[in-house]
Parts: C-alpha cells; structure tokens; sequence
C-alpha cells in the first residue's frame, strides 16, 4: 500500500482558473491525508514533471496523485516507474470543461474527485510484472494457405514455428485446384496457383518444423508457456510454444442437404469442389455418360444466405462459379453457361475478373431462386427458376447442374462440447427425473460437436476455442482482428470468417503478427488487448473461497481452470485483467494491485453526501473505462455540460461490477447509481464480450439489495453506450439527476 | 401462373447484335439504371433493362417482337448514365436493325439490304433501269430549254415510281403481317387500328420525344426530316398524279405553291439530315456505334435531297451536268424506295405499329 501520497494539481487548461486550487489543496491535505500537495500551472511540461521525479526520487513520496486532465490523456509525460502507485485525477475534461466554472458544485464536484483518487492511491499496491519462462516460438495448426503463410511470416520474424497439419502434404485445399480466381492485375483471367514455391519455402526453412499427418492431442498450459502434444505415426512430441495461430479452414457445405437443389437427383448434380476436382484431374465430363458437357446451369447460394442451412455469404463461391465458367467455356467454344444468383458478389478488383466473364457471349447470368431441378426422360437435367430478371419462370435444359455450395468452418466450438460432457454426466447423475431427461435432451442436442475438438485445450471452459457465430471462432473482427476468445490463440483465414486465399494470406500475416505481439507481451508480463501493456493482475485469496465457480464460469477467456473442488486455479497469462471474475466473487476475495472490490468502495466513501437539508442529490455513475468513459471525456472536449451531481468512477468492464458497491453507494445517502456499459447482444461492442452483458444480469441480485433497503428500483439505471454517443450523454445523465430529484432524497442520508 | 419459358439462346442472334452495334450488351449487370432514367419508359412496362437481358439471353422471338424496341428513340439518357459503359441506347437500335431483317419480306431482300456486300447489286437495278429510260424510252419533242424530261420522259417515270411505291406498299404490308403475328404471340393483343390515330398524332408532334434528356438537336433533326418528308410526299403524289393526267407540266413555275412546298420541304430535311449526322458524329461511341445499316439510309436520304436540289439549280443554269446528276437522284429516290421495307427507313412503318398495338401513343 501506498502510505506516502503525493498529489499534484495542475492549474493548466482553465482548471486554475474555474476551480480554487488552494481549497483543492486543503481538501487532499487535512481531509484525503496526502502526505505532500503541490500545485503547478503546467504539470505537463518538462518542468512540472521534473517536480514529480524530483520527489520519487527524494523518497518523500511513494505514490502519485496526478489532478489534471484525463488519464487518457499526456500518458507519456506521466509516464513513471511502475512500481510506484500512479492514480489520475480527471479534472479537465470531467471537471471544469463541462460544469461551470467557479461555481459551488463544480468545486465539491473536484474536491470529491481528489478525496477519491488520493483514497485509491493510498489502497493500492505497487506493480510487480509476472516474470515466467516465455516460449518464443509460434504453433501453427494447418498446412494450407493460412498456415503455410502464418508459419512463414512468424519464421521470417525470427520465431520458431511448429506446423501441425492433419494430411500426408501441405497445400490444403488450394493445392487441389486447377487454377486460382485471379489475385493481381488485370484480373481478367485465372491464374496458377502458385502454391507450390511457398510449400518448399516451408518444408526447407530451418526455423520451421514441419508435422504431416499429425494431430495435436493436448494443449495444457497457458500463452508463453503452452505445452502441445503432437501425435505422428502412433508417437507423441510435446512441444513448447508461446502462441498459437489456428489455420484449420472450412470444409465444403454438406451436399447431402442440398436435395431441394437436385443434389442427389442424377449423377450430373454435383458441387462447385466436386467440379473443381473433376477440372483438375482433366477435362470436364458428365459424370452420367462421360461427354464434353454443351450446357451447364450453376446454382449460386446452394444452401447460403439461407436461414435453414448457412446464414452468411461465403464470399468466394461467386468467384469460383466465374472460374469454372472459364474452365467450361475454354474447354467447349460452344457450351452455354448459365448463373442463377441471389446477388453476384464480387468485391474489389473482382468486379473486373465478373466483368471479363460476362463479355463472354455465352455466359448467362440472371438473379432468380430455383424452384426445382428434375431429370428429364432424356437424361438432361431441367432447372426451373422463378423470380428471374426475365420476369417469370424460365426452364434451363442443362447437361451439368453446379451447386455453388459454401464453407463451413474446420473449427470446433469448445463450449459446446463442454456443455455436452456436462449434460453426459447429468444424465447419468442429475437428481431428480426431470434433470436427467432434460440432460438427454440437451446431450441429444449436442451430439454433432462430440470429438470435433483440434485443440484438446485443458481448459475449464472447454477443449477448443469457443464460437461467436455460426460456428466461427472469431471475435469481433472490426475491433479486434483475429483475436479468439482465448488468449494468444488467433483465428486466421477461412476457419475465421468465409475468405478467399488473397484474403487469407493477410489474415496470416495478421494472426502472424498478433502472436508475435502476445509472445513479447507475455516476456514483458503485460496484458494483451484490449488492455494492452497492464502489468497488474488478480490475486485469489483462496483461503475464502467457497467453490461457487462463479468466476471460472464467467471468466469470458477461460482464464481460470478448477481443481476437483471446484477451486479456481489462475492461469494468469491468459487473463485479460477486464475484472469480471472481481465483480462474480460473492467473496469479494479476487483483487487486483491498482483495483479491488475495497478500493472502489473506499472511494464511494470518499464522496462527501450533502445532508437531506441541502436538497443536492449525490449520484455514483460506475462507467466502463473503453467506451463509457471516453465518451464523457469527448462530451467534455466538446465543452457539453451535465448536471454536477454525478460522481465518475470508471470500471476495467461493467462486468467487475460487484453489487457491494451499490448497496454501499445506496448506504452512505447516494441518491441513484448509474451504470453505463458497453452495447452487448447479438452486436455487442464489449471489449471483454460479455461483461456488459453480465452486468446487466446482476442487476437481478441488485433488486434483492434494494427490497431489502426498501428503496425504489428506478435508483438504479443501466445504460448502453456507444464511443462514438458522447453526444447522448448529458441528457443521459441530467435526466436520470432529475428523475432521481423527483423521487426525493435517499432516506438513509445521514445514517 | 404463365408456363415457363423454355431457355433456348439463339447465340448466333447474339452475336450479330453485338456486331450490329450492341458490343457492350453483354457488359449489363441488371441495376435497372436505364429503365429509371428514361424518361420514356412506361411505368408498367419499363425499358431497356429487360430488352438487355433478353438480349443476353439470346431469346430473339422475345425481344423483336417487344413494341418497347420502337417506343425508344435513341436519346442516349440511358447510355449517359449507364455504370457499366452497357450503353443501351446503342444495343436498342441494334435490336431495332435485327427487328427490321428479321421481320422482312422476302427475307433475302432484308438480308441482301443489310449486307454491305450486296450494296452493288442493289444500285446496278436502278442504274440499269433508268439507263435504259435514257437510252431507249420514246422521247417527246426536244424543248427550247434543257429539261429533265427530255431525257427521262415523265410520264414513264412517274408510272414507274408509283408503280415501284405499289410494291414497297405491298412488301411493307407482308413484312408488317409477320410482326402483327409475332406481336400478337408476344401477348401485345390491343387492336392497332383505333390505336392508329393517337400513334399518328404522336409522331406528327413527336411529343415523347421531346421528354428525351440527352441529343436535344435529335428531335430537331427528326422532326424536321419527318416533315419535310411528308411535304416532299404531297408534292410527289400530287406531281405525279398531274402529270399523268396532263393537268400539269414539270419542271414548275419556281412560284408555283407546289414548288414552293418542294422545295421547303427538301430544305427541310436537309438540314435535319445533317443536324441528325452532326449529332451521330460528335459522339464518338456512338459513331462507332453506326452501323452500314444507319448510314445506308441516312445517305441515301441526304443523297436524294442533295442531288434534287443541285440538279434543279444546275437546271435553273442549264448546263448539261444537270443531267448527269438527276441520273443519280433517281437512282437513290428508287433505292430509297424500294428498299424502305429492309433499311432504317422502316422505322417509320414498325414505330407507328407497335405505337399503336402498344397503346403508348395513347398518353402512355
């Protein structure tokens, strides 16, 4: 714990002029107990720093108080030895940018923030980074595309790579095609594939070791330090690698349900990968009599953007259709092709590669749904479509029926699987009849995701990554490339999201990059993203605990394993120090160095509740630090106003939300509690996935606290917002205030 | 619900479509931008998206026997504002010239007039015809001053020419009973004759074609060719039909009413001719655009025009050359006239039909 505390006010940016410095001083001396105050009216400058290095460096202090703009903000100037307690004041944009200026409440308003900042500071404990064995190298599991590049790119970096893959040769899919959909300019024409240089690249790179038909058996262990069980010919390898980069790819939607498309009607149903290796092992024949097909109708979409098969687009199957429309017409100058589509989707420079296929007189393309495909007595199959441009019904006489089908995933989802073990052994063991029926049922549910696992994570939460949708792994791509829900685990290529191979070789280099970062990140002892570079992390005071499990469960990284009791047992490199196991423990016994359960309920205590008298409602906003928070700081860079009533404490996650602090704001006399959050849902911005979403239901336990104070449920309001939505703020704020000031004071002011 | 259409590409059609002008037909990709921006375009049955795919698709049964094919008058709003560079306006004169050939009667007459090579052939009729008026024809009486009918007697023109306008009036009519029956299979069932009326009103005053955005002078142009036509038309009946009766004697007073009216009237499209050639040519695409088939009728037109006006001038001086160059005015009124079923010409004829079976001419 910090027992000196230094705190330094900066007088800078209008905060001297809108606030009574002198007082700000009395209040961190006599009230906060600071053991040193000084005032400067440039604290960012060379100079004003000098002031605070000065003291560290005497002794005289061994925590720092910084009361000046917002911890966001000039991070670099305030930049000091991380064993030393630093705590940020936001008087600038939080203060005097958005209250007005030498006013009464805008002065409690800053003289409450410094009493808890100076509190914080004082219950913190210094930083001291985790300092285990890192692995410097990278596994790479699958030798496609995505793999070959993800291994080669980690390699060049001066990583050592271990390259997983499943079959007797690398290449994955892309190896097994006649040509490629064109990557450079013009793309007018397909191209080679152009695979096989980088395959020897690989196979002869001295930092890469190469496992063919090889599986992974175990993955235990934790980023920096995962320790992989390989199996090759009947023989386990361990190896020892600091991150790993999933390469696995997709697999061809199943044909089997694609009866309603003719699959399975003739022999000259067939699919786009079924095409694709009849066109690479030589000309294309009808599979029914062997001859040089003359008219050949491809059904775009077999089974995607269709709720009741695949949802997604899967971005290629256009792409591949024009390529085998080439190969047709090359091989046959008379063969008619013809495209039903939903929508052509051909992005990017493709749109050239559509454009080059459609000058082609004998290529026909029409938007339209297929209502049948039936073989005629002839033999020819007839496609029937209807909702065509053409604006009715049209009947195609084809040889060859091609069913554009799309990629599914070569990934697991391993909370599924856990789920199915559960439900296995409820089953068997649940106590009463119904437990035990409704086990089978889920267990009958989940019966598809049984040995599906790669990974063989040992991982509580599940043996492989979990999903986000549709059966990817993938995280919120948008904000956080290639991130999985486990750490120093990244997704690539089409195992991540439906890609082609231009777009996977990025993703690789990507996911490359990302487990580089995680390795080095893991040797500094840091937290990767979203708090990248944190060197705190939680402590478990495990003498209390009482295997409720709450946070093993909860933890949305499967950070934290159990021991037979249900104990957690921290893996503390996979933790992304968002909190939210601190605000499941019932116990409160989960903390970290700078931020526990006790800091922040010392910190409500250091707001100073006017009495029932004054008529001055208290309001305690718990605002999530990634988007909440800066949104504040941007409506105060905007100069909006908002109601002085509220008291700011920003949380890791409103996950780390323990209710305790709300029954201990609603206590003291604090009139309402706001909690504002991430969006969470089906498009949720949560930087920790679910921790909004978690909060959001511990507000069950927080109407139990109020009943029990007999106080109004509306004391409590849980807003989603948005980064960009500072606009929303004040009245967000300045209408709960009055809302809060019409339900009149909180009866237990003054207790 | 409609029996499906059975798919059956006619790709040779394809191809001649887009040699006959259409080269960018395939480039559609079906946003439908043309049919909003025409300004022509019926609401329940708009133009020229579908015409583009049916194109694609090679259904020539379908497309040529679509009236919306005529309602267009080749602005070029939809080619201005084409995303792709498809140019519509272009593949829609092209499926014009296909409709023309295809609906043609004899079709060896409209596959003759649409090939190039033939383009000897079809001077050397009239050339020998009226050699041989000059050479053998009996002759009246040499007049004092040159006049044409002392080399080309009259009476045997004017017998010829209506005789010849007979015919065109008899193949336009066969040629038309194809289209009305691929019409009527099309599912175009309104009756044309009380549909006439309007359709005329329409064209005389080419009111749809003033709402076109793009080539303003184009209406210009064709509505001062169509009249000047029509006036060079009652001066020829009437001419004819005097001469032949003896209540007239050519050449005209230069003050008579009906050489006034000719020659206004010869002005007239002059001058529409080449606003119509000067729009044709400052657009360079749609000067590659230009097929035999336009310009085979749009010389011939500014031909008959030029050489009648140059040869009454050279008349009014009395040189001799006047009546080299009447040789050829009668050679291209002949083309022009005979071979009207086959060439642009013919856009009159199928235009006012499908007007009128379409109703469109009837506030449409």
């Amino acid at each position: 714990m910090a027992k000196k505390v230094g705190v330094y006010l900066c007088g800078g940016c209008g905060i001297g002029e809108a606030l009574n410095l002198a007082r700000l001083e009395k209040v961190a001396q006599r009230e906060a107990k600071a053991a040193l105050v000084k005032t400067h009216p440039f604290l960012c400058s060379p100079e004003g720093v000098q002031l605070i290095r000065d003291d560290l460096a005497a002794g005289a202090i061994d925590g720092v108080v910084i009361a000046a703009c917002s911890p966001r903000m000039k991070t670099e100037a305030f930049q000091f030895d991380p064993r030393q307690v630093l705590e940020r004041v936001n008087l600038r944009e939080h203060v005097v940018w958005s209250h007005p200026p030498k006013d009464e409440d805008t002065q409690a308003l800053a003289e409450d923030y410094v009493r808890m900042g100076v509190v914080k500071a004082q219950k913190a404990e210094p930083l001291e980074p985790l300092a285990e064995e890192i692995a410097r190298a990278v596994l790479v599991v699958g030798g496609g595309l995505t793999g070959l590049t993800a291994a080669l790119e980690a390699a060049e970096a001066g990583y050592e790579v271990v390259l997983v893959e499943k079959e007797a040769q690398l290449g994955g899919f892309l190896a097994g095609v006649r040509e490629r959909f064109p990557a450079a300019p013009p793309y007018l024409e397909p191209a080679p594939d152009g695979l096989q240089a980088k395959i020897q690249t690989v196979r002869y790179h001295p930092k890469i070791r190469v496992f063919t038909s090889a599986r992974i058996v175990r993955t235990e262990g934790q980023p920096g330090a995962f320790q992989v069980t390989i199996e090759k010919d009947g023989q386990s390898v361990p190896v020892r690698v600091g991150a790993i980069v999933m390469a696995t790819g997709w697999k061809p939607y199943d044909p089997a349900r694609l009866a309603h498309l003719g699959y399975g009607a003739g022999p000259d149903v067939v699919t786009n990968v079924e095409l694709e290796r009849m066109a690479a092992a030589g000309p294309i024949r009808r599979p029914s009599d062997g001859r040089a097909p003359s008219s050949v109708v491809f059904i775009q979409c077999a089974g995607s953007r269709d709720p009741d098969h695949l949802p997604y687009c899967s971005s290629v199957c256009c792409l591949v259709t024009l390529k085998q429309a080439r190969y047709l017409r090359r091989e046959n100058p008379e063969a008619a092709v013809y495209v039903i589509y939903k929508d052509m989707r051909t992005p990017g420079q493709y749109e050239r590669f559509y454009r080059a296929a459609q000058d082609d007189p004998l290529n026909f393309f029409t938007k339209g749904e297929v209502k049948s495909v039936a073989r005629q007595a002839d033999g020819r199959m007839a496609v029937r479509v209807r909702d065509t441009l053409l604006g009715g019904e049209i009947e195609i006489p084809a040889d060859l029926v091609v069913l554009a089908a799309g990629m599914v995933p070569n990934a697991a989802d391993g909370e599924a699987i856990r789920a199915l073990e559960d439900a296995e052994i409820k089953r068997v063991k649940g106590e009463t009849e119904a437990q035990r029926a409704e086990a089978a049922r889920k267990a009958e549910q989940l019966r598809s995701h049984k040995g599906t696992e790669i990974l063989h994570l040992s991982y509580r939460q599940g043996p492989d990554l979990p999903t986000l949708r549709y059966g990817f792994p993938d995280s919120h791509f948008v904000c956080f490339p290639y991130e999985t829900r486990r750490t120093a685990i990244y997704a690539a290529g089409a195992m991540r999201a439906p890609m082609d191979g231009a777009h996977a070789e990025q993703d690789a280099q990507g996911a490359a990059l990302k487990a580089i970062q995680a390795i080095e990140m893991a040797v500094r002892g840091q937290a990767v993203h979203p708090r990248a570079g944190d060197l705190s992390y939680p402590s478990f005071f495990l003498q209390r605990c009482t295997q409720c499990k709450r946070c093993t469960e909860e933890c949305p990284f499967g950070a934290l394993d159990e021991d037979e009791k249900g104990t957690p047992k921290p893996n503390l490199y996979r933790c992304r120090r968002c909190g939210i196991c601190l605000g499941a423990c019932p116990e409160r016994i989960i903390s970290f160095q700078n931020y526990s359960v006790d800091m922040i309920a010392s910190m409500i205590k250091a707001i100073e509740v006017p009495g029932e008298e004054e008529e001055k409602p208290r309001v305690l906003a718990l605002m999530c630090e990634n988007d909440a928070y800066p949104a504040l700081d941007i409506a105060g860079l905007n100069r909006l106003h908002y109601d002085a009533s509220v008291r700011v404490i920003p949380l890791r996650c409103l996950g780390s939300l323990n209710i305790v602090w709300i029954a201990d704001a609603l206590s003291r006399g604090m009139d309402g509690v706001l909690l504002i959050g991430c969006k969470w849902g089906e498009n949720y911005q949560c930087h920790f996935i679910r921790g909004s979403e978690l909060a959001d239901r511990r507000m069950e336990n927080v109407k139990e606290t109020l009943q029990r104070l007999r106080l109004e449920r509306e004391r409590i309001q849980v807003a989603e917002l948005a980064l960009d939505e500072s606009w929303r703020l004040p009245a967000l704020i300045n209408e709960f205030v009055e809302k809060i000031r019409r339900m009149g004071p909180n009866p237990y002011k003054g207790f | 619900m409609a029996e499906a259409l059975l798919v059956q590409p006619d790709t040779a059609f394809i191809r001649r479509v887009v040699a006959a002008g259409g080269g960018d037909l395939k480039k559609c990709m079906q946003c439908g931008t043309c049919s909003a921006v025409c300004e022509l375009a019926p609401e329940d049955a708009p133009f020229p998206r579908k015409q583009m795919l049916e194109a694609q698709w090679g259904l020539k049964e379908r497309v040529l026997a679509d009236p919306a094919l005529w309602l267009c008058h080749y602005c070029g709003d939809c080619t201005a504002r084409c995303p792709r560079g498809a140019r519509p306006g272009d593949v829609m004169g092209a499926l014009r010239r296909e409709a023309v050939r295809h609906f043609a009667a004899p079709r060896w007459m409209g596959a003759a007039v649409a090939s190039p090579r033939a383009v000897v052939w079809l001077f050397l009729l009239p050339v020998l015809i009226f050699a041989a008026i000059a050479g053998w024809a009996p002759k009246g009486p040499a007049t004092a001053e040159m006049e044409f009918a002392n080399l080309f007697p009259i009476p045997l023109l004017e017998a010829l020419f209506f005789g010849v306008s007979g015919l065109v009036l008899v193949l336009f009519g066969w040629s038309l009973s194809r289209y009305l029956r691929a019409l009527r299979a099309a599912g175009y069932r309104a009756a044309v004759l009380p549909g006439l009326a309007p359709a005329l009103r329409e064209i005389l005053a080419h009111t749809r074609f003033a709402r076109c955005g793009q080539h303003r002078d184009q209406r210009l142009g064709h509505l001062l060719t169509l009249w000047g036509f029509l006036g060079l038309g009652v001066v020829g009946t009437a001419v004819g039909i005097g001469t032949m009766t003896g209540l007239m004697r050519t050449p005209l007073a230069m003050g008579s009413p009906f050489k006034i009216l000719a020659n206004l009237a010869a002005a007239a499209i002059l001058a529409g001719v080449l606003l119509l050639l000067a729009v044709r040519l400052r657009d360079p695409a749609r000067r590659a655009a230009g097929t035999y088939f336009d310009w085979f009728f749009l010389l011939i037109l500014a031909g008959v025009v030029a050489t009648g006006i140059a040869a009454q001038i050279l008349r009014l001086i009395q040189t001799p050359a006047m009546y080299a160059v009447y040789f050829v005015h009668l050679v291209l009124i002949f083309a022009l006239f005979l071979y009207a079923p086959y060439s642009k010409f013919a856009h009159l004829v199928y235009r006012t039909v499908a007007l009128a079976a379409s109703g469109a001419g009837r506030g449409g």
